[in-house]
This record gives structure tokens, sequence and C-alpha cells, in this order.
């Protein structure tokens, strides 16, 4: 019957275009896997990062140094990562937590110990990140970045000052519906937290009431513009916000092209964070992955690193061989004297942080009625 | 009409075999053991402890999530009537015209609803913003009439603010009707096509205006397709995530947000997954409603 | 009753001839506008030559040239067709299945299976996400090292699961205007149960098949809650990837890659619409299936 066979070479039509498509994009991009490495493993390695967190050219140096091909994936959010390690490893060999995600993951058995033989490229590493308080003896993580966290801003719209308290964002009415803060419970709080003075690790329960109730009002005030997770400073080089919370390399990416962009550390200090390198428990390829961490430590292919996403570097033979520009650019290296306010996150325990999370969800429900 | 499935054994269990295992292997399995997990509680860091304790649903009845889930009835509410406010006419307008116009008007409205969701919404941050398509608009036309009023010898207009349409609860409207407008105009069109189109001529017979024909001739005739409709628009704006998410502004959180923060920031697993059975729930209702209404029109037909 | 008239423009609009009075054109046109204007300047702005894409700058083919050589982009890219496509094919298959059953039989347990059947339309994308991961990893682990598109297989299994429920409905709907009639008159020219339903049911429904398809091609392609939880480190696709993208650097290679997949969208429906001929969206409605 002709409309059953029409049927039948319809759906064949449909198929062989869709598959037609894809293996003919697919074939030209598809990696080439095969061989074995010396130490068993095969010539390839699963990285999940960040996005817009490595070199323009360290995967494919990489390759053109080991031989071995790297398929990096991407995630959002240390919440994601840890989502989907959770539930078991899907194949990573390297992952990029943050600092305060390190001993929850490392826990609750989710990372696998580092073996520092194979990191001989591990003593290029600035002395104050050999042994943090997060990862004693650096077990089961290598440094990889450190970031500030800290206002952006447009000095033209500033209205003739300098914004450097964090009162700006939180208790001014100076720059209605221009301002962005983080959305995320954690670093929401312990930024106003800092702002009031205390210590971001040791927020007593009167300081939570007092944060809830400031932010509250700052919600139902109407000055704030948005929530962000990490858009903030799209926003403020598009023009719809001209003060945000944001992380200072991101800031400093943005303020190559645009001379009129600017970042502080406020004075009552900030929140630190240093994203780091590490193997979760079952990786497929642990001894390819120990190659890479080594790789990125290593002196030249961090200052590649770090000429492509501009955050500031705990790799002192990297930092080395970058350029005045870099080392002396007061966004990506914020004054000593703040840096001294400021402090590292710690993993406040699960309860804690469903408290933050609860704290957050009535603040951002504020408007409603309000 | 049906038969029972005695009488066709072989036949019946081959085309039911397939379904039904699907449906239970890769779904409901799945989803019994998230309903599973809202009955439990975290044990250590990763592990979920089933212990048959009520504490989640209680704790999401808690006012500040029931405002949440009252909000975003609220919102959805209100995008499926502007769907289907936008959605009747364009439906009608599809409904009678000439056969080769009809298709391709279908398309066109159906196209849109064929390209990706975060693309769509991603196109309309553009749109909105402050230094938006409608915001450039907006400025160029306010310039231009200053500059008029001044050669009139009238006060100009003041300065030019540009109009706030991102990041806020009009956002997430629009960007939901954006979204959800050509699922309402499927179903009112299914309907409106099937209809007797005589009563609609011996309306207007009779007298009656157009706008008295449609609305109490057609509208009541089309009434299935509209509560379909409904329902398809609803449904789907309730348990919206990514537009909330991409075009909202600080109070515009709706409950599939707080749902993805439990799962995700809280590490709540239980909690969000009672909060999503609860949606569910609320799903079910509406559905049943639906159905309620439906025999009661079959019965009134009979 | 109605007739279908020829007429020369030059004749007021007939009485139903709603599409040609203005207040109807212009509502048309208003929400043809308003759902296509966004999507224009998307894809027009794709060609923008300024790398914050607020204002235009200029024309440049340069994003598409960084797009097409973006390996991630296109690796998730054609993992998203395939995974479509395989759900699909699928879909179809079940979906029609199971709306044939539903319509044709009485058996214990109907109205369960015609409710859980509902369930995946209805449950909050979310919730089944985190299902189907939970799944994958406690219940069914997929290995790991799968060549492609194996490897898919969760991911397409997960798609079928919210698919073919769609495919089910609008079959389902086709069917309620099947004259059963056609059907026993087969049988009683000597054709079998099997034979019955191939060649005379099936034609009947070859529309809503094609919607049906359609459909879930849709579904699958635009999936992005679900299909984040179930993907892992080779298995991105494309709106996940999309979403990262605009979340963290939002470049007109965004707008590129958004347009590649809009225009392989349309060329697709436009190929289906054409094998079928036009009437495969009319056909089935109305007064022509007397």
């Amino acid at each position: 019957m002709s409309s059953r066979t029409s049927r039948r070479s319809l759906l064949t039509a449909l198929g062989a275009a869709a598959v037609g498509i894809s293996f003919g994009a697919a074939g030209c991009s598809k990696p080439a896997g095969d061989g074995v490495s010396a130490s068993g493993e095969e010539p390839k390695l699963n990285f999940y990062n960040w996005d817009t967190y490595i070199g323009d050219t360290t995967l494919s140096d990489f390759k053109a140094a080991s031989g071995i091909d790297v398929n990096m994936s991407l995630f959002a959010s240390n919440d994601e990562l840890f989502a989907k390690l959770k539930a078991g490893n899907p194949g990573f060999d390297v992952i990029v937590p943050s600092n305060d995600y390190v001993p929850r993951m490392s826990e609750a058995g989710l990372l696998m110990p580092l073996d520092h033989a194979k990191i001989p490229n591990f003593k290029n590493v600035n002395a104050e990140f050999l042994d943090p308080p997060y990862d004693p003896g650096r077990k089961f993580s290598m440094p990889y970045t450190w970031l500030a966290l800290g206002l952006g801003y447009r000095k033209s719209k500033m209205k003739g000052i300098v914004p450097d308290s964090w009162k700006y964002v939180f208790e001014s009415d100076m720059f209605r519906k221009r301002i962005t803060i983080l959305g995320d419970s954690a670093d929401l709080i312990r930024l106003a937290g800092k702002y009031l003075g205390y210590s971001i690790n040791n927020i007593p329960d009167e300081g939570l009431v007092k944060i809830e109730a400031m932010l509250m009002k700052l919600v139902r005030s109407g000055n704030l513009l948005k929530f962000t997770g990490d858009e903030g400073d799209t926003l403020l080089a598009n023009g719809d916000a001209d003060l945000v919370i944001e992380y200072n390399g991101d800031v400093a990416q943005k303020a190559t092209e645009d001379p009129d962009l600017d970042f502080l550390i406020p004075k009552e200090g900030s929140e630190l964070t240093s994203d780091t390198l590490c193997i979760p428990t079952g990786a497929p390829r642990p001894d390819n992955a120990h190659k890479f961490i080594n790789y990125i430590l290593d002196g030249k292919a961090g200052a590649e690193i770090s000429k492509t996403i501009l955050f500031p570097t705990p790799n002192d033979a990297a930092k080395a061989l970058m350029p005045d520009d870099y080392r002396n650019n007061h966004i990506i290296f914020p004054p000593a004297d703040l840096l001294a306010k400021s402090e590292y996150a710690q993993f406040p325990g699960a309860d804690r942080l469903q408290k933050y999370e609860e704290m957050a969800t009535r603040i951002k429900a504020a408007g409603v009625g309000g | 009409m049906e038969q029972s499935w005695r009488q066709a054994k072989s036949i019946f269990m081959t085309l039911i075999s397939a379904p039904l295992f699907w449906l239970v292997a890769f779904f409901i399995i799945p989803m019994g053991i998230v309903w599973l997990y809202s009955f439990g509680e975290n044990s250590g860091l990763i592990d979920i402890a089933f212990t048959g304790t009520w504490s989640n649903y209680a704790h999401a009845f808690d006012p500040l999530y029931l405002g949440i889930f009252a909000k975003s009835i609220g919102v959805a509410v209100v995008t499926t009537f502007f769907c289907l406010v936008l959605g009747f006419p364009v439906a009608m307008a599809i409904t009678f015209a000439p056969d080769k116009a009809k298709s391709w008007l279908l398309l066109l409205i159906m196209l849109p609803f064929w390209t990706n969701l975060l693309v769509r919404t991603y196109a309309l941050i553009a749109v909105l913003r402050t230094n938006g398509y409608v915001n450039m608009t907006y400025q160029f036309l306010w310039e231009r009439t200053s500059g008029l009023m001044t050669l009139l010898g009238m006060q100009p207009l003041g300065d030019f603010h540009p109009a706030i349409l991102l990041y806020n609860n009009f956002a997430v409207v629009f960007g939901l009707v954006f979204v959800n407008l050509p699922f309402m105009v499927l179903p009112l069109y299914s309907t409106l096509d099937r209809m007797d189109r005589s009563l609609l001529e011996a309306s207007l017979d009779l007298g009656a205006g157009h706008i008295r024909t449609v609305w109490n001739v057609m509208v009541p005739l089309a009434g299935p397709g509209i509560v379909s409709g409904i329902l398809i628009t609803f449904i789907p704006s309730l348990g919206a995530y990514l537009t909330p998410d991409l075009l909202g502004g600080p109070d515009s959180q709706m409950i599939a947000n707080v749902i993805e923060s439990q799962f995700k920031r809280a590490n709540n697993w239980p909690f969000g997954a009672a909060l999503s059975f609860i949606l569910v729930y609320m799903t079910f209702i509406g559905v049943a409603l639906q159905g309620v209404i439906e025999s009661r029109n079959k019965r009134r037909q009979a | 009753m109605t007739e279908a008239i020829a007429r020369p423009r030059k004749l007021p609009p007939a009485p139903l001839e709603y599409l040609r009075r203005w207040p109807i054109r212009l509502s048309v046109g208003a929400v043809l506008v308003f759902l296509y204007a966004p999507l224009i300047t998307l894809m027009i702005f794709s060609f923008n030559d300024s790398k914050a894409n607020v204002v235009w700058r200029g024309f440049t083919l340069k994003y598409y040239i960084k797009a097409l050589h973006n390996d991630s982009l296109i690796q998730a890219f054609s993992n998203s067709m395939v995974i479509a496509f395989f759900s699909t094919v699928l879909s179809l298959i079940l979906g029609a299945m199971a709306a044939i059953v539903l319509w044709r039989f009485r058996f214990p347990g109907k109205t369960v299976f015609d409710g859980a059947l509902a369930i995946p339309i209805v449950v909050p994308e979310i919730c089944m996400g985190v299902g189907m991961l939970v799944f994958f990893a406690k219940v069914l682990p997929w290995p790991q090292e799968m060549p492609w598109p194996l490897n898919l297989g969760n991911i397409i299994i997960a798609h079928v699961s919210f698919s073919f429920p769609f495919v089910a409905v609008v079959v389902r709907a086709r069917l309620a205007s099947f004259n059963r009639e056609m059907e026993e008159a087969a049988k009683d020219l000597g054709a079998s149960e099997f034979r019955a339903l191939m060649d005379v049911v099936i034609p009947h429904i070859q529309p809503s098949l094609i919607a049906g398809a359609l459909l879930a091609f849709t579904l699958s392609l635009d999936d992005f809650v679900i299909t984040f939880f179930t993907a892992g480190p080779d298995t991105i696709t494309f709106p996940v990837k999309v979403y990262s993208m605009v979340r963290f650097s939002v470049t007109p290679e965004v707008n590129a890659a958004s347009t590649i997949l809009i225009v392989v969208t349309v060329l697709l429906t436009f190929l289906a619409l054409k094998f079928q001929g036009s009437q495969a969206l009319t056909a089935g409605h109305g007064a022509d299936d007397k």
C-alpha cells in the first residue's frame, strides 16, 4: 500500500537525515582513542571542569606532550559536581571542586588520595598553599587557582564614590535596581556576615537573625536586580547592572575589554576560595590523572592557563612567567591588607548548610506579599 | 466498541508487553525510588535511609513553602489566562482558513515550539534587558517624540528611563507565555475543527453578532479543547524551572527552583522528593478535575 | 454543510471566514510577531562582530567558524541528534502499541495502565531526572566505556520514558475517530486480526504517527533537566552545553550554535512534510474524514 511505504520511507528519510548529519559531524571530531599507554591505561582522560577555566591550548599541549586525549565536560557549581558523584562516579578522572567541598567529598569517600610521588611539580606551589586547613598535607587535592569574592563595578556609574564597603550592596539605596548579589545561600550569608563583622565560619545564631533581617529588607526594598550564579560579570559588562558581587578573575576578564570596569575587596574583608584538582574515587585512569595534574602544575602550562582565565594562581613558577600587567593587576592580586582580612570558607556541616538554604529560600520569598 | 482482551489474546499480549515493561522498568521503578526517598532521611553524607518518616511532608507544609506553591500556582494561572486569550483567536483563524493556508498557519505557530526551550528563553533576554531591543526601540521613539515636541514648541519629554522588563515577575510570565502559547493553540484548533459549523451559521442567521456568536456558541462548544489546552499549559508552567531561573528577579523563585536547590545545594534529597511529589499530587488533582468535567460534558451531550 | 467556495477577493468576507477579518488578522499577526521576533533577532545577531553582543557592530561569520570548530559543541550536537533519533523510533513503536491496546481492549487494570501512562506527562522533570540518576547508578549501572553511540543508551532510555506517553496521546486522539466497521469489514473479507490491524488501522493513524514522531523528536532534542542528570562525561548533549555557555560566556557563538539548531529542526520538519504532503497536519480533522 502506497501510504504504508511512504510512511516507512518517511521515517527512513528522517532517520537517515538525522543520523547522517550526526555521523558526519561526529566523524570529524571523534577523538581517536586507540592504543594503550605504558601504564596499561588507554591514553584518554575525562576532565570535569568549570566553564572557561582552562587555557586555550592547554589540552592540546598536554596531548602533544603525553599522547593523552583529554575530554573536558563542564559543570556550573560545586553542588552539581557533588550531586553527580554522589550516586557513583560516571567515569571522571580529574575534577575541580572548590576548597570547602574537598573535606565534604573526602569524608564521603568520594576522593582518591593523591600519590605525591607522581606529582613532582608540587614543588612549584606557593608556600601558603602547601598545607591548608581544608586539606592538611594536600592529601586529596592540588591547588589550581585561588579566587576572591568582591565588588565589581562600573566606574562611570558610581556617582563619584568608590564602593569600598559591602554596605553599598546590602544596605544602600544609591544604586536602585542596578545591584546584583550572589544567589548561593552559603556564600551570600557568609559575605553578609563579614559585613556585619563576623568571621565567616563562625556566625553565631543572633548573627544569622540579623543577616536574615537585613537581606529581607534588601529584597523588599526593590534595590536588587537579581540573584546571580555566575552571570554577575555578564550583567555588569552589558550594562544591566552597575554594582555586582563577583569573583575577581571574572571581572578581570571583562575589564580587559572594558576599562570602565573595576573590582575591589570591600574594607570589611571578604571570602576567599581555592579551586583544586582532585581525582574522584573510581576514576578509570588514575595514572593519567596524576600525569595531567602534574602537567597543570608545571610553570609554563600554568602560565598559559592564567593568561586565558586571568584568575590568581597559587603556582609560583607560573606566576614568575606571567607578564607584569598580570602580576601587578590589582584586580587579580588584591592588596595584601584586604586579603589579610579575608577568609577561606569551611564546610559548615550538612545541617548548617540546610539551615542556610532555608534562610535563603525565606529571603528570596520575601518579596512575596512584602 | 472495545473488545475484551480474551478475544484476541496474542495480539493483546504482543501489544501490551513492550509498553508495560518499559513503563514499569524505566519509569515506575525510578519514580518509586524517589517516592521512597520522600519518606527517608539523610544518613551520613551521601546515603539515604528509608525510615518511613512523615517529617519531610510536614516540613513542606511550612508557610514558607506553601507560599511558594501559591505563588507558582498564581504565575501558572496568569500564564494560562494569557495563553488562552491570545491563543483562541489564532485557533479560530486557523480553523476557518482555506485548507492551504491552514497547514501553513499551523506550521508557523508550531515551529517555535520545536526550537529548543533554552534558545527561546535566551532570545528573550536579549529582547527584554535594559539595553535590549524593546528598550532600544522605546528609547528611539522617546527621543524622536521629544525632539518633535521641542520642534513644535512644547516642553520636551524628560530623561529617558529604560523600562525594567527583565529579572522580574513580568519577565517570567512573558517568558512562560512565549514558551507555552503553541501548546494552547493545538488542542483548541483540534476541537474547533471538529465543531459543527452549521450551529455557528444558524446563530449568525438568527441575528446574533459575531462577538455574541463566538462567546455564546463557539466557546462553549470548544469546551473540551479549552480544558485540554488549559491543562497542557498550566502544568508545565507550574513546574517551570529554566524560565524563572534565567528570566526571574530576586523574588521570582517558583517551586521547581526550590526543589532543584534541595537536590543540589541543600543536598536534602528526601525533602526535595517530598516537594516534588506534592507537585505531582497537585497535578493529579488537576487531571482528575479535567476527567470529571469531561465526563459531565459527555453525560450532558448524551 | 459548509461549502468549499472559491471567492474572488473583492467580495466581503463570508460569515465564517474569520481569517479575512481584520481584528483576527491583527491578533494573528501580533502573535506571530511575538513568537518570531526574538528568534529572528537571535539569528541575526549571530552574525554580529562584537564579543559582548549588545550593539550591532558589523557582519561576520567568525562565530560560526568558532562554533563549527568547537569540538565539544559538535560532539554535543551529534549526541543530541542521535539520541533524538533513537528515542523517536522507540517512542513511536511503544506509543502506538500502547494507544492501540488502550483503544481496542478491555482488560483488568486498564484504568491503572491508562493513569500510569499519563504520569510521565505530568510529573516534574526534576523529579524524573533524579529518579533516572539513581536508577542508573544503583539499579542498572550503565557500563561506562561503551563505544559510541551505545554509551548514550541510558539517556535514550530516559528520553523514551517520557516521550512515548506523548505519542500515545496523539495516536489515541486519532484512533478515536476510527470507524471500527472498516476493520470489521476487513475481517469479514477474511483478513486475520493481525492483518486487519496492520492494513486498516495503521494507515488510518499514519498522520498521528508523523505528528507523534515530530513530537518525540522535539521533546528529546529539547530536553535539559532529565538529560543533565543522566549524562556522563562522554555524553553531553546540546541543551546542556548551551546552558553552560549561556550561564558563563554569552557571545555570538551561542547565537550561532542556536541558529544552527533552529535551522536543522526546521529542515527536518520540512522534510517530513514534503514526504507526507501538506495534508498531514490537517488530515483526519473535521469534515474530510467520512
